[in-house]
């Protein structure tokens, strides 16, 4: 029914009068809809690192000539990279849409003088520039442009 | 170690910040083209030749772009895996995980930055 | 009184824990006729007036603006006597709020919520008090619109029992808290916020939260703790850069 919080949860520096049973969850907390979306948006967090990482192996082919990056190109295409990088592609737009959600209402009223626009502004200045940029980098990356 | 990770908080959290806003908006058409479509054959022929890959990312804005793609998943990474280990993990073991995450980041940048020069 | 309508049965799983008695929190059931109207804390105190008079639990006001009834029912953090057994079954599970020492049943320990209430400086800081012959301060419809929300929470505890950093990081200075101290440092009669900011970047650390917005989803007084945190993390960055170039007071 309940599993065990950190045993110090919201435990005061001194103790009470009586003896406490220490803090508990519910045995069902990390598996509710809500944490559990929440905990794929920190999972995705392992997806970022190795794809910062490939990236490097990208900028260190290019460093090395034609017949690296055309072997790396080749390494690209094997079933697990791609598998991966699909997935990397899916966990981009799911942090995109939960972090563009929960954008506008991390920015404080007033900065000094600035105040940021209302939400609705925000979103669609976010999505904007997200389609906008992968327009861009679509046309670049993908040939059609220059 | 705990109390080094306090003192960096702040300037971890920006370039956290940065890598889940930047990182998040140039991903797609990123991962798109250069690391499936190229690969698979779905681009247009000589859309990333060697030749023509090396003309973008040797261009000062395509160097920037590139680290920008190397480095800021790497923090936005290293920070949410951070929050990962705490919730499945503890705190006790906290400080040292998240400053061997972050070590993974900074020394992952500082290789980006090399590399991408090197272009 | 008007009959208001059929009696229902329900099945009440209350944990039950007494330091004098008990190693370890148990469950206890009682069966209650429930009338459809009753919120939660009415079958308790049903309980205690006619079936277990030994069962503790706290509330007053029944009307959600004392924040005294906090519980964990069917494992979500609610204010029982604002909840209704109508979105429930045949059985209720009602447990001590999540992530607090439990002192006895359903009544948790406090005063580790009271500490970090008070270290961060619940109140407005003025270097130099204004005299009664100045008048009072006075705050524009945009000035009082900045902080309202945050003054607004009834320090229930339902966003700690819903936030998953608290149950794990013991330090971590919580959603009521850091929205309390958003609240003043967003006031703008207060002048207390760099110290509030150092506050917020020490062991308590705002930078400790994940963002999960557990604690707003929960909040029943729509105070949004998650966007103070939140926006205190970017002010507490601004504040940290800008005391390398302004010189501080201490």
């Amino acid at each position: 029914m309940t599993r065990p919080s950190d045993p110090q949860a919201m435990t005061p520096s001194k103790p009470g009068r009586t003896r406490t049973a220490p803090p508990q969850l519910p045995d069902d907390f990390w598996t509710r809809p809500r944490m559990r979306t929440y905990l794929l948006f920190d999972a995705t967090g392992i997806v970022y690192l190795l794809v910062g990482l490939i990236a490097l192996r990208v900028a260190w082919a290019l460093a090395d000539g034609a017949p690296a990056w055309d072997a790396l190109l080749q390494s690209f295409a094997s079933p697990g990279y791609v598998l991966f990088h699909i997935l990397a592609l899916i966990s981009a737009i799911f942090v995109g849409v939960r972090f563009f959600r929960l954008f506008p209402k991390a920015q404080p009223a007033q900065i000094g003088p600035v105040k940021p626009p209302p939400p609705a502004v925000l979103h669609a200045l976010l999505y904007a520039a997200w389609g906008g940029i992968t327009l861009v980098l679509l046309a670049v990356f993908g040939g059609i442009w220059p | 170690m705990k109390a080094l990770l306090l003192r960096f908080e702040p300037i971890i959290w920006v370039l956290f910040g940065a890598g889940i806003m930047v990182g998040t908006l140039l991903l797609p058409g990123y991962l798109l083209t250069v690391t499936l479509g190229a690969p698979l054959g779905l681009l247009p022929d000589g859309a990333l030749s060697f030749e023509r890959a090396h003309m973008i990312f040797s261009n000062p804005l395509g160097r920037l772009v590139l680290l920008a793609i190397i480095a800021l998943p790497l923090w936005k990474g290293a920070h949410h895996t951070r929050a990962l280990a705490v919730d499945t993990l503890g705190h006790h073991s906290d400080a040292l995980i998240g400053s061997l995450l972050y070590a993974i980041a900074a020394i992952g940048s500082l290789l980006g930055i090399v590399a991408v020069l090197a272009i | 009184m008007a009959d208001s309508g059929e009696l229902r049965k329900r099945t009440f799983v209350v944990t039950r824990f007494d330091p004098d008695k008990d190693q370890v929190p148990k469950t206890q059931s009682y069966e209650v006729p429930c009338r459809p109207e009753w919120k939660v804390l009415d079958a308790l105190n049903y309980i205690k007036d006619e079936i277990d008079p030994t069962l503790s639990h706290r509330w007053s006001c029944r009307m959600a603006v004392c924040g005294s009834c906090g519980m964990n029912v069917n494992g979500e953090p609610k204010l029982t006597c604002k909840t209704s057994l109508a979105e429930y079954g045949d059985t209720v599970e009602v447990a001590p709020l999540a992530n607090f020492p439990i002192i006895r049943d359903l009544v948790i320990e406090m005063d580790g919520f009271m500490e970090k209430f008070k270290a961060v400086k619940p109140w407005v800081i003025v270097a130099k008090e204004k005299a009664a012959e100045e008048g009072t301060y006075r705050q524009s419809p945009a000035q009082l619109a900045a902080f309202k929300q945050f003054s607004m929470c009834i320090n229930c505890m339902l966003c700690y029992a819903a936030c998953p950093v608290v149950a794990k990081e013991p330090d971590f200075l919580g959603p009521a808290a850091i929205a309390l101290g958003h609240r003043y440092n967003m006031d703008s009669r207060d002048e207390g916020a760099p110290e509030r900011n150092e506050i917020f970047r020490g062991e308590g650390t705002v930078f400790s939260c994940s963002y999960a917005n557990e604690c707003s989803e929960v909040c029943p007084k729509h105070v949004d703790p998650a966007a103070a945190i939140n926006q205190s993390k970017l002010l507490a960055v601004i504040d940290w850069a800008t005391s390398f170039v302004v010189k501080r007071e201490k």
